[in-house]
Order: structure tokens, then C-alpha cells, then sequence
């Protein structure tokens, strides 16, 4: 094992992020393995998408830091933090509408590898692989405006997963689905976990994350205040509390 | 999936390319000199319009530098005329766009919108107003003259430009980059977050467009034989490629060049024709365009295209099931 495995996947320390006058990160820190799924729960305005953005780049940390396999990332950029194994989903789906989901993959496949750069040809080949392995060749030719939701979430999931991701993060993506297409989904992040992934997903939907995640951060005004198995965190009389309103 | 299939064929273009290049090769000994003329400036706003299109095609910036670096262009030749050939001033004039492009993009392109729009026509008007100062103050003249080259030269550098931009044009479209810049247009965010250095990516490929604005502009100024900064940075400059390209709709590569070619055309007709109202119908027909064709007429052929090749594979269907049935009875 060298050194980089050794320690946490992702280590947040101290993070915190204002809007004007809100603080809607305050002072953060838990730590996600390596082959975890980790869930990240809270009431709505919690701050974890903020948490998310902060973690992924899309917003600048001002205060606190964020450790990727050792690598501080504090300051980088969202494309290098990509590069480096990183990747993520969002609670309204931001896929390229008007390429085709094939072109959705095939790009992030080309762009957000760090070791070698994919020619645009043999790119191909490994886009085919990858769709095939989520399922999702039917949809392969269709231009993303075209597809229902169910395969557009499993589309910026297929998409993260090209650029090459150890850690995903999903925002909320099993968000407005059937009970079939839920069970698909459920059994997708099972399969990407013995892919070798590891998980760290916010989700509303309890009945996945119970059933998912070997660990859970229950956020409240941005600040995490529960951590532990989901059997730990269902019994937490302050999550209780939090959540049902009991005292 | 039929459409989109029949849509995204882009092959008849790998034959057609050759086929225009070789025309217009041809063309000077054909056609008769004032012919010629009108091909001069077809060619010249087809390039401005294609290396336009390049960039704010797929991202959708809509940048109105385009005379800035045309202007450049125009001034670089000017400088040089008398000392180089030509074919040497074209090349320093591209390369001199490329690099105020390159400033221009580092500037600006972290804007979004209509910032990015304002401030690319704000460069373009400091650009013409610091040489128009500097002429009036430091150099004492305000205009200056070009030597002239004959058209059958100016033809010849055009048409050279032409084809780089569209095989260029072609190559970008068919490249990841092209990807990444249609990524970017559709959504800047998510493709951050796939790897692409946005800004990196923006400012090269509008930088790359430049080299051919630039060059076009070093060639057109001996054209123009007398130039001051009114006429190099003329504001029509960025103003008509970027509706030629709306005209011919810029989801397929002979679009802007479609539209390029027909307004040229038209702007020729009314000014012999209607001198005086010239401009405005020239602002009507744009109207009309922007009304009625928002996907430029490359909607419009392609529609009918696809109709022709639903007729078509309908036509085939029946005929195979006569003959089979022929066959059954027999």
C-alpha cells in the first residue's frame, strides 16, 4: 500500500462558506474511506450541496481545507480536481442536452483523464465499454433532450464515472423515480462500489441510504452534527430531533 | 434515432471541400474581372464568417471583436507593405490577430453573456480610438497609404484563406476540442467539472479564429489602398459576419458560408439597385431572418433533405415489396 491509500480517500477539515450574511457551511469535518458508501443527510438549507460545491470546486474555499488521497485541493480548480479522480452528479441534472448520450460519456472520457489522453477514436471504444457496463447502450445514439430522467441520472453518473473517478459524489440522484427505476438505481451504486468506487452521496430518499450506506453525516445548519452506521444515526436523539421535531 | 442519424451525416462534406477549393482555383480563368471583384469580397466575408463561427458557434459568445483584429490586420500590412512580400505580411498580420486575441480572451472570456458581447465591442472601439490617437499625435497622419496588389493576387491569398478556414473548420467540428466548445456553450459548469479547462479552451480556439481574421484583413488592405482607422475597424466588420452566420445557421459548416455568399450577393444588388434605401432593406431581410429562420437556412435545407430522404427510403420500401410479391405469385 503507498502512502496515498493509507490515510482517508477524502479528509474535510474546518470548512466553512458564507452567503452575505448566511452561513451556510460552518466549520465542517468527517472523513469518507476508501470502498465506503457514505450518505449525507440533513433537512432542507443544511448546506450539503454548498458542501458539495466546496468539495468539488465549483465554489472557492475561503475558509478550512479539503484532502483528496492525501493531495490538498483546497485552491484547485473544478477541471484539475476532476483530473484527479473526483467526480460528481448534480441535484438538477447538467448534462450537454444537445449532444447525444454517447458524446456526453466519450467527452469526459477524453477530458477528464489524467494519465493518458484518450485520441478521439479510441475513445470510442471505451465509451462503448463503459455505457455497455451501465446499461445504457439503447440510449447511446439519442440526444440527451430526448431521454426520461431516470436515464438522464444514470447518464451524469456514467458520465462522472469516465473521467476516471475513484470518489463520486451523487446529489441527490435517485431523486422523483418509480419504485422500478429506484431499485435500478440502488442496484447501479451497488455495482459501482464493486467497481472499486468509493461513494459519498446526499439523498432524501431514506429508504436508499438506509440500505445503501455503511456510514452516514447527518448535516443541520451546515454543521455536521451526527455520524455513524445507519442503525447509529436513526436511533441519534439529536437527529430525531432534527428531523421529526421531537425534543 | 432516424433523424438524428440522418442529421449528423457530415460526409458529403469531405467531398464537397475538395470540389469548392478546386472551383475557385479555377475560377480566375473563367469568369470575367468584375466577377472576380464580387468573389473577392464573397471570399472575404466567407473566411470572416467561418473563423467567427469556429469560436461563438458552438460556445455561443457572441464576440464583435471581429473588426478589432480585422483592423490589426489592416494596419500590420500598411506598416509593412513596402518592406516585405506580401505573402510574409498576411503571416505577421495573423500572427499579431493571434496574439491580441489571445490578450482579448484572457480579459474578457471569464465574462458570460451579454458582458462578454459589450466587452469584446469595447475593445474594439478602444482598439480603433488608442491607433486613431496615436496616429493623430505621435505618427501625424491619419491616413495612410497602401500599396495595391492586383486582384488576381488578392483572389489568389483569399482563396488560400478561405480553405484554411473551412478545412479547419471541418477539423475543429469533427475534434474533441470542438466537443469541449459546444460542451462549454451548453453548459459551462458541468464542463469544468469533466476536466475541461474552460478558460484554457476559450481562450486558444478564439485566439486560433483570429489568425485567420487577421490575415484576411492584411490582404484586404491592399485592396483598400488607402486606409484610416474608420475604414480598418469599421464596425460592419464585426456586425455583418456575425448575421451572415445567423443567416446560414451555424449547426453545419456550409452554413455561415450559405450565408455569407447570399448577403453579399444581395448587399450588391440593392446598392446598384436601390442606392438610397439600400440599407434599409438590407436591415429588413436581416428581420425577417432572425424572425422566421433562428436556425438559419440550414434548418431549412436540412428539412427538406430529411423529407426528400423519408421519400426516398419509402420509395425503395415499396418498390422491394412489389417485387416480392411478383415473386410470390410466380
Amino acid at each position: 500500500m503507498t502512502s496515498n491509500t493509507a490515510g482517508p480517500l477524502l479528509q474535510v477539515r474546518g470548512v466553512s462558506h458564507r452567503f452575505g450574511g448566511l452561513k451556510a457551511v460552518d466549520d465542517a469535518a468527517f472523513d469518507v474511506h476508501r470502498g465506503e458508501i457514505v450518505g449525507l443527510i440533513g433537512p432542507n438549507g443544511a448546506g450539503k450541496t454548498t458542501m458539495f460545491n466546496l468539495i468539488s470546486g465549483a465554489l472557492r474555499i475561503s475558509q478550512g481545507s479539503v484532502r483528496f488521497k492525501g493531495e490538498d485541493i483546497t485552491r484547485l480548480r473544478p477541471d484539475q480536481i476532476s483530473k484527479r479522480g473526483l467526480a460528481r452528479t448534480f441535484q438538477t441534472s447538467k448534462l450537454f442536452t444537445g449532444m447525444t448520450a454517447f458524446d456526453n460519456v466519450r467527452l469526459a472520457l477524453i477530458y477528464g483523464n489524467p494519465l493518458r489522453r484518450f485520441r478521439y477514436e479510441e475513445a470510442e471504444r471505451e465509451t462503448n465499454k463503459l455505457m455497455a457496463a451501465m446499461g445504457l447502450l439503447s440510449d447511446r445514439n439519442k440526444l440527451v433532450r430526448d431521454l426520461p430522467l431516470a436515464s438522464r441520472r444514470h447518464l451524469e453518473i456514467a458520465r462522472a464515472m469516465a473521467t476516471s473517478a475513484e470518489l463520486l459524489l451523487l446529489d441527490e440522484s435517485m431523486a422523483g423515480l418509480t419504485p422500478t427505476e429506484l431499485e435500478r438505481s440502488k442496484q447501479l451504486v451497488r455495482s459501482l462500489r464493486d467497481r472499486g468506487l468509493t461513494i459519498l452521496m446526499i439523498e432524501h430518499v431514506m429508504e436508499a441510504i438506509m440500505e445503501l450506506c455503511d456510514r452516514i453525516v447527518v448535516f443541520h445548519f451546515g454543521h455536521p452534527i451526527a455520524e455513524g452506521s445507519p442503525a447509529h444515526v436513526a436511533a441519534d436523539p439529536t437527529v430525531r430531533g432534527v428531523y421529526l421535531g421531537e425534543s | 434515432m432516424l433523424i438524428s442519424t440522418v442529421l449528423s451525416e457530415e460526409k458529403p462534406a469531405l467531398a464537397a471541400i475538395p470540389v469548392l477549393i478546386v472551383a475557385l482555383a479555377l475560377a480566375p480563368q473563367v469568369v470575367a474581372e468584375s466577377t472576380l471583384i464580387t468573389l473577392i469580397t464573397v471570399l472575404m466575408y466567407a473566411t470572416l464568417t467561418l473563423s467567427w463561427t469556429m469560436f461563438s458557434g458552438p460556445t455561443g459568445y457572441v464576440s464583435l471583436a471581429t473588426a478589432a483584429l480585422f483592423g490589426i490586420g489592416v494596419y500590420v500590412a500598411a506598416l509593412l507593405r513596402d518592406g516585405l512580400p506580401i505573402e510574409l505580411i498576411v503571416l505577421v498580420g495573423g500572427a499579431v490577430a493571434f496574439l491580441v486575441a489571445a490578450a482579448i480572451g484572457v480579459l474578457t472570456l471569464r465574462l458570460r453573456g451579454v458582458y462578454f458581447i459589450l466587452f469584446t465591442f469595447g475593445v474594439t472601439a478602444l482598439i480603433r480610438n488608442t491607433v486613431h490617437w496615436w496616429e493623430a499625435n505621435v505618427s501625424g497622419t491619419v491616413g495612410r497609404h497602401v500599396t495595391g496588389a492586383t486582384n488576381g493576387t488578392v483572389y489568389l491569398l483569399l482563396m488560400i484563406l478561405f480553405s484554411a478556414a473551412l478545412v479547419g473548420g471541418f477539423l475543429l467540428r469533427h475534434s474533441s476540442v470542438g466537443l469541449a466548445l459546444q460542451a462549454i456553450g451548453e453548459n459551462q459548469d458541468a464542463a469544468e467539472h469533466i476536466g475541461i479547462d474552460v478558460i484554457r479552451v476559450k481562450v486558444l480556439t478564439f485566439a486560433a479564429s483570429a489568425v485567420l481574421i487577421g490575415a484576411t484583413g492584411a490582404v484586404m488592405a491592399t485592396r483598400l489602398s488607402y486606409i484610416d482607422p474608420s475604414i480598418a475597424f469599421n464596425p460592419l466588420i464585426s456586425f455583418l459576419p456575425v448575421v451572415m452566420a445567423i443567416l446560414g445557421g451555424v449547426s453545419r459548416l456550409y452554413g455561415p458560408l450559405l450565408g455569407a455568399t447570399l448577403l453579399v450577393v444581395l448587399q450588391e444588388f440593392l446598392i446598384t439597385e436601390y442606392p438610397h434605401v439600400y440599407l434599409l432593406l438590407f436591415g429588413l431581410v436581416l428581420v425577417a431572418v432572425v424572425l422566421w429562420l433562428p436556425g438559419g437556412l440550414v434548418v431549412l435545407a436540412q428539412r427538406n433533405y430529411f423529407r426528400l430522404k423519408v421519400r426516398w427510403i419509402r420509395l425503395r420500401m415499396r418498390i422491394s415489396r412489389l417485387r416480392r410479391i411478383r415473386q410470390a405469385s410466380r
